[in-house]
C-alpha cells in the first residue's frame, strides 16, 4: 500500500523533473518523477487504476536520481515500486511484466529459457565444490546471455574458495521492481545459502546486488567491490587503453558503490570520466522493467546516456549486464568490467 | 468535430486526455488546484497561433504552462479547457556575442541557457531558486528573480523584445533587437509579470552580461533576524552595492545543515552577502561589508574558494523545498511566502512576521532577498491537521497585510495567480480597473489564463465555471 504521508511530503517542487531520464525523452508531466508522485496522490485518493497511472508508474527505470537530488527527502523511487505493487493487485499491469512474472514462476528466470542455468559452467558443473566460503551468483542476464561474462568471472573468483549454487534462481530483482511477488525466488536461494554453509555471496549483475542486500541477513559483494579488496593477488598487467565506467544506477546511487570499480579500471588502464558521473550518473534505460515493457523509450534513454562518452574513451565499461547490453543495443562500446580483468590477467589465469 | 481532434490535428500525439495526465497537469508547486480538459503541448509558435485561434473562435480557455514551478497556481487551469505546455518550445535559437543577446523559446529552462552560455564568458543573470527546472518563459511571465536581483535586477530588466501570441491566434512583437527605443508604448513591460494573462510568449529575446572575474561571499552571523535586518540597512546606506544579500534565520541554518551536515555554516540568524567584480574591487567591497557588519555581528566568515561558494549557494537555492527535514511529519505550504517591503522596513517586517507565527503556533522559516526587501515566509504544517493547516492560511493573511501596511507588496518575484488575487483590490485600488481595461482589450472573450490576478471582469470565460475550481 502506497503511504500517504510519505507522498504528501511532495512539495511539487519539480526538481526531480529537471534530472528524470524518462521525463527528459517524453516531456509529459506524467511521466517524469513529480508527475509519478502525483499520480501516486490521485491513487492515495482513491483515483481510477487505469492505463494511465499504469504507464506513468510503469515507465520509472527505478534509476533513483530523483530520490538522490529531492530537497524534501522524498523518495520517489521507492514510492513508484509500493504504487506498483498496488496495480499489480489491481491487475492493471503491462502484458510484458505479466510475461516475467510468468517465466519466473515457471522457469525462475526472466527469459522463460528452459534450459539450464549453469549450463556457462560447461564440464566444471560437475566439479563444482559443495561448500566454500563465497558463493557467486550469476543473476539472469549473465547466465543466458552472456554465459562468457559469467564464465570469466567464476574463473577469476575461483581463485578464493568460491563455488556457485547448484539450483540458482533469479534474485528476484525484476518482480521486485515491476509491483510482484518475489518470496518465493528470494527463499529457494536463502535455503541453498544455507545448506552451502557460504559466508558471503558475490554478484556482478548490480540489480541483483541490491535485491540479494534486500533478502536481509546476507553478506552480500559485488564482483567490484570483492575484486578491489584483492587487488594485490590478481597481478593485474596494464593495458594500453583509455575507458569510461558508467555507474550501473543500482551499484550506485542505490547502494554507494563507486569507488572499487574504478581503482580496479585504474589499476588496468586509463580512466576517464563520463560527463556525468558517480553520483549524478546517467541511467543506461534499462531498469525497472522499463526495457522489457517499455522497449522504444529505454533505447532512447541508452542512446542520450551515450552523449556523455569522452572522446578519447575506447570503451564504456561497466559492471551490470543489463547495462552493457541496454548500451550495446543502442550503438556503444559497452563491455563489462570483467571482461577487462580477464585481458589484464596473466595467461595462465 | 470535436475539440480533442481539432487539437489532434494541430498537434498530433502531443495532446492528452488521459486523466493521470490532467491530474498532474491539475497543479503547480502552490496549494491552486484545478483540473484541464485537455494539455497540449506545442512545439512551434505556428502550433500556438493554430491552437489560440481555435480555443478563440470556440470559447475555451487556455491556460499556459512553463515547468509548472510558480508558486502561486498561475499555471493551474482554474476554468478547465486546455493547459498549453510550452515546455518542449526549448530552442536556444541564436546566441550573439557581440550584441551580448540570446534568442530563446519560452520552454528553456534557465541553467540551460546559462550553460550554453558559459563558453562565451557570458550570463543571463536572474537566478531563482528554481533554476534548474523553471523555464524561461514561466520567468518572464512572472517577473521572477533570484538572489542576485539586488545587483542585477529581475527578469524585466534583460527582455528586449518578446514574440507574443494574442488571444484570437495572432501574433505581435513588443519590441527589436535595439537596446533603447521611444516609440510607443512599452508592451514588453507589460506582458512581462502578466501570468499568461494577455498573451502567450513563443520566444524571447533577452539581454545577457558578461560574467563576474571574481566573487566572495561575507557570512555575517547575528543574534536575532532583527539585528541582521538592521546590519543590512547600514551596509547598503553605506553606498556599497552587493551582488547578492540573502538572509536565513536560525531555523533556515538548521535545515540547511540537515540536507548536508558538512555545511559551514554558523547556527544563527545570516546574513549572506556576495560581492563580485574585478578582483581588486572585490576584495574591497567585501572588506567595506565586512567592517560595517562588525559592530553588530556576532561572528564573521569569507570565502572565495568556487566550490565552497556553489556549496552554500545550492544549499540555499533549495531550502524553500527541505523544511520537512526538519519534521517529516510537516510539509511546507507555499502561503504568504513572497511579501516584499522598502528595504528600510525589512527588519519591521520580520519583526511582525515572527509575531504571526507566533500567534498561530505555526513554525516558520525565513529567508529570502532581503537586499531587495523580499522576505520568503515558510510555514510547515502536518497537512492531516485540518485546523493547523487553517491557522497556517490564517497567518499567511496577515502576514499579506502587514507587507501592504508596511507599503509593500503581496509577492515580490513568485506573482499572484490565483492564491494572491484577494489582494489584488487591496495593493492596487483603481489600478485594478486599468489592468481590467487592458485585459478586456487584449483578450476580451476572456479566454486567457481566466480566474487569475482577480481580472475577470464579466467577459465569457472568467465568469463561467467550466467544471474546475479550488
Ligand atoms: C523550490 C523553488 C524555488 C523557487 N525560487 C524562486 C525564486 O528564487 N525566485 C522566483 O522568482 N521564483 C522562484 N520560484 C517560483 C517559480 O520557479 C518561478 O515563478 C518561475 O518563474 C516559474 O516558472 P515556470 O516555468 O515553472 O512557470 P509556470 O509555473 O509553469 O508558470 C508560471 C506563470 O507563467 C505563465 N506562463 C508560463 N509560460 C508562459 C509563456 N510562455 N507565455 C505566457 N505565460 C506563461 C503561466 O500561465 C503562469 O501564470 C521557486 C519555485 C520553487 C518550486
Ligand atoms: S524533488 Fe521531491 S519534493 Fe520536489 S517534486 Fe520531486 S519528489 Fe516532490
Ligand atoms: S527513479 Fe529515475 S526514472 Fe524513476 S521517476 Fe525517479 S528519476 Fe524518473
Amino acid at each position: 500500500m502506497i503511504d500517504p504521508r510519505a507522498v504528501s511530503g511532495c512539495v511539487r517542487c519539480g526538481t526531480c523533473r529537471s534530472v528524470c531520464p524518462v521525463f527528459q525523452e517524453t516531456g509529459w508531466e506524467s511521466s517524469g518523477a513529480r508527475g509519478k508522485m502525483l499520480v501516486l496522490k490521485s491513487m492515495t485518493e482513491g483515483a481510477n487504476l487505469d492505463s494511465g497511472c499504469r504507464d506513468s508508474l510503469g515507465t520509472c527505470t527505478t534509476c533513483a536520481l530523483c530520490t538522490q537530488i529531492c530537497p524534501a527527502a522524498v523518495r520517489p523511487t521507492g514510492l513508484i515500486e509500493e504504487g506498483r505493487r498496488d496495480l499489480v493487485l489491481a491487475n492493471v499491469t503491462r502484458q510484458e511484466h505479466r510475461r516475467l512474472n510468468r517465466n519466473l514462476l515457471r522457469y525462475g528466470n526472466t527469459f522463460g529459457d528452459g534450459r539450464d542455468r549453469l549450463g556457462w559452467l560447461g564440464e566444471e558443473k560437475e566439479m563444482l565444490p559443495k561448500s566454500a566460503d563465497f558463493v557467486y551468483f550469476a543473476g539472469c542476464v549473465n547466465s543466458y546471455r552472456y554465459p562468457e561474462t559469467a564464465k570469466k568471472t567464476f574463473q577469476i573468483l575461483s581463485r578464493f574458495s568460491v563455488t556457485a549454487m547448484p539450483k540458482e534462481m533469479c534474485c528476484g530483482s525484476p518482480l521486485l521492481r515491476t509491483g510482484f511477488d518475489a518470496g518465493f525466488l528470494r527463499e529457494a536461494n536463502l535455503e541453498q545459502m544455507e545448506a552451502m554453509g557460504a559466508r558471503a555471496i558475490i554478484t556482478g549483475c548490480a540489480g541483483c546486488y541490491t535485491a540479494l542486500k534486500g533478502y536481509g541477513g546476507l553478506e552480500v559483494y559485488s564482483v567490484p567491490e570483492f575484486l578491489n579488496q584483492r587487488l594485490e593477488e590478481l597481478d593485474i598487467q596494464p593495458l594500453d587503453l583509455t575507458v569510461c565506467y558508467h555507474d550501473p544506477c543500482h551499484l550506485g546511487r542505490h547502494q554507494g558503490v563507486y569507488d572499487p570499480p574504478r581503482r580496479i579500471l585504474e589499476a588496468i588502464c586509463s580512466l576517464v570520466e563520463m560527463k556525468a558521473s558517480r553520483e549524478k550518473a546517467r541511467c543506461c534505460g534499462g531498469g525497472g522493467g522499463v526495457r522489457a515493457a517499455y522497449p522504444e523509450l529505454s533505447q532512447k534513454i541508452a542512446r542520450r546516456r551515450l552523449l556523455d562518452v569522452p572522446a578519447e574513451a575506447d570503451a564504456i565499461v561497466t559492471a551490470c549486464p543489463l547495462c552493457v547490453r541496454n548500451l550495446r543495443d543502442a550503438g556503444g562500446n559497452a563491455i563489462d568490467l570483467i571482461d577487462l580483468v580477464s585481458r589484464a590477467l596473466p595467461p595462465s589465469l | 468535430m470535436d475539440l480533442a481532434s481539432d487539437l489532434a490535428d494541430i498537434v498530433g500525439e502531443r495532446l492528452s486526455c488521459s486523466s493521470a495526465e490532467l491530474y498532474c497537469y491539475s497543479c503547480d508547486a502552490s496549494q491552486v488546484r484545478g483540473r484541464p480538459e485537455y494539455v497540449v503541448r506545442p512545439k512551434d509558435r505556428d502550433e500556438v497561433s493554430r491552437i489560440m485561434a481555435l480555443a478563440f473562435e470556440k470559447r475555451v480557455p487556455v491556460t499556459p504552462r512553463g515547468a509548472g514551478t510558480g508558486l502561486a497556481g498561475g499555471a493551474v487551469p482554474l476554468k478547465g479547457g486546455i493547459v498549453l505546455d510550452l515546455s518542449s518550445m526549448d530552442r536556444i535559437l541564436e546566441i550573439d556575442c557581440s550584441c551580448r543577446q540570446v534568442l530563446v523559446e519560452p520552454g528553456v529552462v534557465r541553467d540551460r541557457l546559462n550553460l550554453a552560455l558559459l563558453p562565451s564568458g557570458l550570463f543571463f543573470p536572474p537566478d531563482p531558486g528554481s533554476s534548474a527546472m523553471c523555464s524561461i518563459g514561466g520567468l518572464l511571465a512572472n517577473n521572477g528573480s533570484g538572489m542576485h536581483c539586488v545587483k542585477y535586477g529581475t527578469t524585466r530588466d534583460y527582455a528586449l523584445d518578446l514574440e507574443i501570441v494574442l488571444a484570437d491566434g495572432s501574433v505581435i512583437h513588443t519590441g527589436s533587437q535595439v537596446l533603447k527605443s521611444s516609440a510607443g508604448y512599452d508592451l514588453t513591460r507589460l506582458f512581462i509579470g502578466s501570468e499568461g494573462t494577455l498573451g502567450v510568449i513563443t520566444a524571447a529575446r533577452l539581454s545577457v552580461v558578461p560574467l563576474p572575474k571574481a566573487r566572495r561571499l561575507v557570512l555575517a552571523a547575528f543574534r536575532s533576524p532583527e539585528e541582521a535586518g538592521l546590519a543590512v540597512n547600514r551596509v547598503l546606506s553605506a553606498g556599497i552595492v552587493p551582488a547578492a544579500c540573502e538572509i536565513l534565520d536560525r531555523t533556515t541554518v538548521e535545515v540547511l545543515h540537515r540536507c548536508d551536515p558538512h555545511l559551514a555554516l554558523p547556527t544563527a540568524d545570516l546574513i549572506l552577502f556576495e560581492a563580485d567584480g574585478e578582483p581588486t574591487a572585490v576584495l574591497d567591497e567585501a572588506a567595506r561589508i565586512e567592517e560595517v557588519c562588525l559592530q553588530s555581528a556576532i561572528s564573521i566568515d569569507t570565502a572565495s574558494e568556487a566550490a565552497e561558494m556553489e556549496e552554500v549557494w545550492a544549499a540555499r537555492r533549495l531550502v524553500g523545498a527541505a523544511v520537512s527535514r526538519l519534521d517529516p511529519k510537516k510539509t511546507r505550504i507555499y502561503v504568504g511566502e513572497d511579501v516584499g517591503v522598502p528595504v528600510g522596513m525589512m527588519h519591521v517586517l520580520i519583526r511582525r512576521v515572527q509575531e504571526i507565527s507566533e500567534d498561530a503556533g505555526i513554525p516558520a522559516m525565513k529567508y529570502g532577498h532581503i537586499g531587495d526587501g523580499n522576505l520568503h515566509v515558510a510555514l510547515f504544517v502536518d497537512l492531516s491537521d485540518e485546523a493547523e493547516v487553517e491557522r497556517a492560511k490564517l497567518a499567511a493573511h496577515r502576514i499579506h497585510l502587514a507587507a501592504l501596511d508596511l507599503g509593500g507588496t503581496v509577492s515580490a518575484e513568485h506573482g499572484v495567480g490565483r492564491a494572491r488575487s484577494s489582494y489584488m483590490r487591496l495593493q492596487w485600488g483603481g489600478a485594478l480597473d486599468v489592468m481590467r481595461a487592458i485585459k478586456r482589450a487584449l483578450d476580451p472573450r476572456g479566454i486567457l489564463n481566466p480566474g487569475k490576478l482577480d481580472l475577470g471582469s464579466g467577459t465569457d470565460c472568467d465568469t463561467a465555471d467550466a467544471g474546475a475550481g479550488l
